[in-house]
């Protein structure tokens, strides 16, 4: 049981991660119908620009971590630096890539989608290299214990983060004008410029917060994970994108529920026991860690297969 | 009008005239003297005289083969251009057009090969586009007017446009007779070419015109036939009385200008007729014929390493194949597929096991007789293909309640399962190694060799040729039918009596059919399989390869299919190639970048190349390359007037009917 929920407690940090990177996802595919391809890889430019900024103050690999108020600064300002350098490639990638195509065919934006990822995984290539980077373990590492099961403080500052973040966002999408602007346009854009809303302000406004909580989960994935690499935005971005359809493609809570689900699922795939050893009758070659993404994407089959709009999506009825 | 019995020119054929010898003959002669049409020729000819030459047979019957089909196909094209001229683009709009299609192409393959060289005139061809549209819009130029062609033709002014036809072929091949004379006294002179070709010379002068009057009057027959009678027949017989008769001929008249505007963006330089499927037949026949003749003329064309090229269009062919396959799933029935890498990973695995001893050693048996598994490769290409459209089926029970992007995502996750499973059941696939040593194929008891590629490249081409008819065949089919009404509009579909569940399982299981066939081909040319080759970006490469050709678009797709291959596979190994060489341009290009980023390598942005393009592409031409012609009309659907988009040139029921309603 104490195994449980260890791997509880790593599940729900991933998935923290995975659902902020989802809600970009869930965004602007409730907007523009979009499956943003390049969403996961301003996640990994993310990364790589919380490296450069520690870079700045002087903070490596090597170096001593900074302490105190001096490291709570320099984390407040990589965070906002972050996002706000992220939401900024997100808008200018909105404004290029897919502005010109907003009444095109339904698939031409995806490609479009696919070209801006390719583009940023060869820009990642070229400014990191390709082999995995490491990112400075600035946040002090320490552990607390409930009954046996163990956690750090850095899941806390995940979870944390994470948690403020989402808790801002549904306040921001549910209080506030713009939120309510953001709504209208996700029901019906036309309807929502008739009543005076400026549509295209409002698209990169989502784009902006989409890709600013990646760029939010950046920092946090580097402090928990430690290394990074050009292909991250690619894997994570998947699974980000998978939590949110498994969610309800289109719904903010939907998202967070799908991206701590997936983590869990994850984290409990790697218990699958090995059938190659000796003492392990039921389970898969080489053990559910080698398995986890097709245990995850099977799950979301079935998932899908039993309600067709993921957990949290609306059964829309079809229009005649 | 009483039509002269001679060959000379009148007045307004004239200015025809001009324009369309002017326009082939240059590119002819461009191949023919500054490339290797010449040397192809005289080597032929040396070897008939006994003089050296070619020393294979087989080989000399093939060039020769292709020098006539080349040559003869050009000169009946000359004429039937200049009989079906309907004026709709003016002379020197044309010469700029065959500057952009032929001629730039053709020197940028000369100087830079070919891969570099079509992928530069690729990219230039999108700029005239570019260019080319903004002209017209700001210099507000319209397309011509409806075509005369709408009404019957009598008599005398079909006779007239065969004469047409001969003349056009007669002048051109007197003209391309002289300028070969000419050039090959100037070759004589300067003592390049040998004494005894003279011969030829003298021959082929007397001999063309002579061909190029048969060619015409054959090009007049297929230009009256093709282009004009089938549409005034049907015209003819529809109209009985007066009032119908005008307003049907009005509707005719709008009909064809909205024709026009569409075939004005066509990518084929066609000065033609509404109908040009004649001139189609031309190109058709000289890209066929250069085709299939590849193997034996590339020596010509780009001296050393056919071998290596061959490879390359091996592989190019089978995502032609997959694209096709994915065209039908994506294209005609509308169900977007994130994960069609699965099928082909099917396919290239059961080829895999069973071709190597990999599935006699998991049995524990004796391995099996080499030959008996060289030749079982003809069978289990239709075995793996139709391993891979069961798991279509597999794949599409789950997902038939799907819409949309849930559909995707679970396409997706299939495409991830899939490669994971291969991956980690090593005990049958040997896992991370792959399987090695698959053995190749043979036909007639004769082996093939990975080596060479030739045998390979024939393959392919019977594959995709398969493949195209049987695309084109379900197009048009009952199930095609269904499928693009399901894409169009599922409950609509569904209300006029269209099954759901197996119309969406067989577009499924034909896409997988098709994957498959892929998968063994790709195993077999290889030699092996290994789990790498079958990513998530795969499929989305695949993907952007319908989408880019232009998606439900046969032709269209088969060129985005070339062209991705070309941007991303071809294009960074030559660019890396030629970084590597310090007198290529490319070498200091690399140098002086590396100052700045030191991880720079043409390798290494690959990606980013390809990954400009396609959001390039897709902004510039969201609707693909070649979008089929009902996507076209659908698009042009919201800023047309006056017409109904939907509405038909022949009524129901008349002979033209079934023709006319034919789903494109």
């Amino acid at each position: 049981m104490t195994l449980f929920f260890q791997v509880l407690v790593v599940g729900l940090t991933t998935g923290a991660i995975y659902a902020l990177i989802a809600l970009g996802y869930t965004m602007v595919y409730g907007i523009i119908e979009l499956i943003n391809f390049a969403h996961g890889d301003i996640f990994m430019i993310g990364t790589f620009i919380c490296i450069s900024i520690f870079g700045l103050f002087g903070i490596t690999n090597s170096s001593a971590a900074p302490t105190g108020l001096t490291l709570v600064g320099v984390l407040v300002i990589t965070l906002l630096a972050s996002m706000v350098l992220c939401a900024v490639l997100g808008i200018v990638i909105e404004r290029v890539a897919y502005r010109p195509l907003r009444n095109a065919p339904r698939l031409a934006p995806l490609i479009s989608a696919i070209g801006v990822s390719l583009i940023l995984e060869d820009v990642g290539k070229l400014w990191k290299g390709i082999t995995i980077v490491p990112f400075p373990q600035i946040f002090p590492q320490r552990f607390f214990y409930i009954g046996s099961v163990e956690f750090s403080s850095v899941d806390i500052l995940v979870i944390v983060v994470a948690a403020v973040m989402m808790v801002a966002l549904q306040w921001m999408v549910t209080r506030t004008r713009t939120g309510r602007a953001m709504r209208a346009v996700a029901q019906d854009r036309e309807a929502a410029a008739l009543m005076g809303v400026n549509v295209n302000r409002i698209i990169s406004i989502t784009f902006f917060i989409g890709a600013a909580l990646a760029g939010a989960a950046a920092l946090i994935w580097g402090l928990k994970y430690g290394n990074t690499n050009f292909t991250l935005g690619f894997t994570l971005g998947l699974f980000a994108f998978t939590a949110a359809v498994l969610g309800g493609i289109g719904n903010l809570v939907g998202a967070m529920l799908g991206g701590v689900l997936i983590g869990v699922i994850e984290a409990l795939a790697s218990l699958i026991c090995d059938t190659t050893q000796k003492g392990c009758l039921i389970g898969l070659p080489h053990g559910g860690s080698a398995w986890h993404e097709a245990v995850i994407f099977v799950i979301l089959i079935l998932i899908l297969v039993f309600r067709p709009s993921g957990l949290l999506g609306q059964q829309t009825p079809e229009k005649v | 009008m009483a039509i002269a019995n001679t060959l000379v020119p009148a007045r307004d054929t004239r200015a025809l005239l001009i324009k369309w010898i002017v326009g082939l003959l240059v590119p002819i002669a461009v191949f023919t003297f500054l490339w290797s049409g010449e040397a192809i020729i005289n080597q032929s000819l040396l070897t008939i005289l006994g003089l050296g030459g070619v020393s294979d047979i087989a080989v000399l019957i093939q060039i020769t083969l292709f020098i006539v089909v080349f040559y003869a196909t050009v000169i009946a094209l000359a004429g039937y251009l200049v009989a079906a001229d309907s004026g709709q683009r003016g002379m020197i709009e044309l010469w700029i057009d065959i500057v952009f299609y032929v001629l730039l192409p053709l020197f940028l393959v000369i100087s830079q090969g070919l891969i570099i060289g079509l992928a530069l005139s690729a990219v230039l061809l999108l700029v005239y586009f570019f260019i080319r549209r903004r002209v017209y819009k700001a210099l507000r130029i319209t397309t011509a007017p409806p075509l005369q062609n709408l009404k019957v033709l009598d008599a005398e002014q079909q006779v007239g446009l065969k004469k047409r036809a001969i003349m056009g072929s007669f002048w051109f091949s007197v003209v391309l007779a002289l300028v070969w004379l000419i050039a090959d006294f100037i070759f004589y002179f300067s003592g390049q070419l040998p004494t005894t070709l003279l011969i030829w010379a003298v021959i082929r002068t007397l001999l063309l015109p002579v061909v190029g009057y048969f060619l015409g009057r054959l090009a007049g027959t297929i230009a009256l036939r093709r282009t004009l009678a089938a549409k005034s027949n049907g015209n003819g017989e529809n109209a009985t009385d007066g009032a119908g008769k005008r307003i049907r001929r009005r509707q005719l008249e709008k009909l064809s200008t909205t024709r026009l505007q569409e075939e004005a963006k066509d990518l084929v330089p066609n000065d033609l007729p509404q109908r040009s499927s004649g001139a189609t037949r031309f190109y058709l026949i000289l890209l066929v014929a250069f085709v299939l003749f590849y193997p034996v003329i590339d020596p010509f064309l780009f001296g050393f390493g056919t071998n290596g090229r061959l490879a390359g269009y091996g592989d190019a062919g089978y995502y032609v194949i997959l694209a096709l396959g994915l065209n039908i799933v994506v294209g005609f029935a509308g169900l977007l597929d994130l994960g069609y890498v699965a099928f082909f990973a099917i396919g290239a695995y059961t080829w895999g096991i069973i071709g190597s001893t990999q599935l006699t050693n998991v049995l524990n048996s004796a391995p099996w007789d080499p030959h008996l598994l060289s030749a079982l490769f003809w069978p289990m290409v239709i075995v793996a293909a139709l391993v891979a459209a069961l798991f279509g089926v597999l794949l599409g029970i789950p997902t038939l309640r799907l819409r949309g992007d849930y559909l995707a995502i679970v396409t997706l996750g299939f495409g991830e399962i899939v490669p994971i499973v291969f991956l980690e059941l090593d005990q049958y696939t040997n896992g991370t190694n792959g399987i090695v040593g698959v053995h190749s194929p043979s036909f007639f008891g004769v082996n093939w060799s990975v080596v060479t590629p030739t045998p390979y490249y024939y393959l392919i081409l019977a594959l995709i040729a398969f493949t195209i008819f049987v695309n084109i065949r379900l197009r048009d089919s009952r199930l095609g039918r269904a499928w693009i009404a399901i894409r169009e509009d599922e409950i609509a579909a569904a209300s006029s009596g269209v099954n759901l569940v197996s119309t969406k399982l067989f577009a499924f299981a034909t896409g997988a059919f098709f994957s498959g066939i892929a998968g063994a081909f790709h195993t077999a040319k290889l030699g092996l399989v290994s789990p790498d080759s079958f990513s998530f970006t795969d499929s989305i490469i695949f993907l952007a390869m319908v989408v880019i050709g232009g998606i439900g678009s046969i032709p269209g797709v088969i060129v985005g299919a070339i062209l991705v291959y070309a941007l991303n596979v071809f294009l960074p190994q030559q660019l890396a190639a030629s970084a590597t060489d310090p007198t290529s341009v490319f070498y200091s290009i690399q140098n002086g970048i590396v100052h700045f980023i030191p991880a720079f390598t043409f390798g290494n942005i690959r990606n980013l190349i390809f990954g400009i393009l396609l959001v390039v592409i897709m902004i510039f031409r969201p609707e693909g390359l070649i979008p089929s012609a009902r996507r076209r009309r659908e698009l042009r659907a919201v800023d047309e007037e006056g017409v109904a988009v939907g509405a038909l040139d022949v009524v129901p029921g008349a002979p033209g009917f079934e023709e006319e309603v034919r789903v494109e």
